[in-house]
Parts: structure tokens; C-alpha cells; sequence
């Protein structure tokens, strides 16, 4: 039951601070959950990771995973609800406030600095992550063919993670 | 539910390179203040859209229907996973997805960096916030504090030459 409660609190902390959505939090949740919480160790959280992106829906499963691993279905339970509600709460009233925002200029200003913000928080949490869960050259160059995949042709994601699991049962990754 | 590979790239590819429901700079707008906010943007985007359409029943519809199939899938591999995980084969294949998994992301981000190049100098706010988050690994939080100033100056000298 203690560990619930402090998944949950835990968790909806992390989700009060955690800028720039699941992708850019990705290295502040190895840091919680493997560095300070030891709720898993770095293999399990990228493995976690490769389940969330393998599986349909959305990639903040990692951490629906990580509460199952903590506390079972109900610890998944728990920190999903923990990871997505301070952030609702806050992005509901920030969308009925930017609606209501009668001068433009504000408006666009306001969009136009979070755009940019939102690419380079993306970014850098990839180059980040990167550095965790590839462990080797090979493991680099399919990162890179898959965002030269992703940049230069509209194929469906599905295949690049068809791709990836097929480099990898062969032991070549 | 068809989300593979994280939703992200999959809600660029359907809502503006598919269906063109929202033009590629209206999705990156919304995607923006969703991640402004703290928290899973993708979350945020299905309040943002759900509670458009029909106020907080909409947004709490969305993320249950957001969440609720692929928690269920999810969990079902985490089983299958707690079982096979010592095998060398399953062991290579996650590891070639998550390469994938990185490549993915960084590649969206990159085509979302497209729109940036309207007004070059927003790609310092891109190049400060990628090296804070990316080379000197900062908390998100002061990340976000040290390149929105820059981010709001440069956000409103584009408003006005727009």
C-alpha cells in the first residue's frame, strides 16, 4: 500500500514539472524511477520503453508499465491517473483562456514561443534517451536510418518497428 | 489505438498528412500549448480536442478512450515479458525496436522543425533548448525557464511581422 501511495505521489509530482510531454520526459523518468525510486533497473526501463513503442497507443505507457511492475494492475492504475491528471487539469483552463484571448498578437505569441519550445524539448530529450538505451554502433545507425525513414518518406511507423525487431532477433543490434 | 510506435507521429501523419484537418504550423500551434504544460502532451491533446467538442465529459472521454485499449495491450506484453524476457531472441528484438523507438521521436521532431525555419531566428530557441535538455541533461523545469524568455521575445516579434 506504501508503495501505491508513493507511485501515485511520485508520479503526479513529476507530472506537475514534467515539461514537454512523454517524449521530452523520458530522461527525467529513467532519473526518477531507476536513479532515486529504484523501482527498476536501466535494462527493464528500456525494455519497458521498447514494449511502449512495439505496442499500439500512446508511449506514456512506459510508465503505466512501470506501476504495473511496481503494484501489479492497480499500480498501473494508479500511476497512469497520477501521470495525467495535474497536467489536464492545467491544459483545460490554459485552452479556455487562450480561446477566450481576444488580441492576436498575445495569442500567436504565446503559440509561437511553445512551438519552438516543444521542437527542441523533443529533440533533446532523443538525443538524451539515446545515450541510454543504445548500447551499440549498430543500435545508432538504425536510429538514424529510422529518422531518415521518418524525414524522408510518409511509410507507416509500424514498419520501422517491424524492421527493428527483425534486426534485433537476428543479433545484429 | 493504432497509435504504433508512440501517438505522436501517428497523430502528425493522420490529422495533417492524411486527413488535413489542421495545417501542419494550426497542429503544431495546438501540440505547443499541450507542451507547454507539463505532463504527456498526447493526454493534453485529447483534453484540448475532446473538451472542444463537448467541455470536460468530452476530455475525460478521450483520455479513457486514449487509454484504456492500449493500458490493457501494454500490460499483456509486460506479462509475456516477465516470462520471456531472459531470452537472447526477445532481449534483441527490444532492444532493435527502442533504437527504432529513439529514432522515431527525434525524426518527428525534426519534420516539426520544419515550421521553425519561417522565421530563422526561433532556431536558436530550438539549438538553446536542445543543448540544455539534450548535452547538459537540465531538469525540464529550468530548461523551460532559461529559453522562454527568448522563446516569448522572438514568439512575439514573428506575431507582429506576421
Amino acid at each position: 500500500m506504501s508503495a501505491l501511495i508513493s507511485l501515485f505521489l511520485k508520479l503526479s509530482a513529476f507530472s506537475a514539472i514534467a515539461f514537454g510531454g512523454i517524449n521530452a520526459l523520458l530522461p527525467a523518468l529513467y532519473d526518477l524511477s531507476v536513479n532515486q525510486e529504484h523501482w527498476l533497473n536501466t535494462q527493464t526501463f528500456a525494455d519497458f520503453f521498447a514494449i511502449a513503442q512495439a505496442a499500439p497507443g500512446p508511449n506514456l505507457m512506459t510508465v503505466t508499465l512501470i506501476g504495473w511492475h511496481v503494484g501489479g494492475i492497480i499500480g498501473a492504475v494508479v500511476a497512469s491517473i497520477a501521470i495525467c491528471w495535474p497536467s489536464s487539469i492545467m491544459v483545460y483552463f490554459l485552452q479556455g483562456y487562450l480561446n477566450k484571448l481576444r488580441n492576436q498578437i498575445t495569442k500567436q505569441t504565446i503559440q509561437f514561443a511553445a512551438s519552438a519550445l516543444a521542437v527542441g524539448l523533443v529533440l533533446g530529450s532523443a538525443w538524451d534517451i539515446s545515450q541510454q538505451i543504445n548500447h551499440s554502433l549498430a543500435a545508432f545507425a538504425l536510429t538514424l536510418l529510422a529518422i531518415a525513414v521518418v524525414i524522408l518518406t510518409r511509410w507507416h511507423p509500424l514498419y520501422l518497428i517491424v524492421i527493428g525487431a527483425i534486426l534485433g532477433l537476428l543479433g545484429l543490434i | 489505438m493504432s497509435g504504433f510506435g508512440g501517438v505522436l507521429p501517428w497523430a502528425r501523419r493522420t490529422v495533417v498528412e492524411q486527413e488535413r484537418w489542421l495545417s501542419s504550423e494550426e497542429f503544431n500551434a495546438m501540440l505547443g500549448i499541450c507542451q507547454i504544460v507539463p505532463g504527456p502532451n498526447i493526454v493534453n491533446l485529447a483534453v484540448c480536442i475532446g473538451s472542444r467538442f463537448a467541455g470536460v465529459p468530452g476530455a475525460l472521454a478521450s483520455v479513457l478512450g486514449l487509454m484504456l485499449g492500449p493500458s490493457v495491450i501494454v500490460i499483456l506484453l509486460g506479462m509475456l515479458y516477465e516470462h520471456y524476457s531472459y531470452l537472447p531472441a526477445v532481449q534483441g528484438m527490444l532492444r532493435g525496436v527502442s533504437a527504432v523507438g529513439v529514432g522515431l521521436i527525434a525524426g518527428t521532431g525534426l519534420k516539426m522543425m520544419r515550421n521553425e525555419f519561417s522565421f530563422p531566428p526561433m532556431l536558436l530557441v530550438v539549438a538553446i533548448t536542445i543543448i540544455a535538455a539534450g548535452y547538459f541533461q537540465l531538469n525540464l523545469g529550468w530548461v523551460v525557464l532559461i529559453a522562454s524568455p527568448l522563446a516569448i521575445f522572438l514568439g512575439w516579434k514573428k506575431a507582429k511581422q506576421i
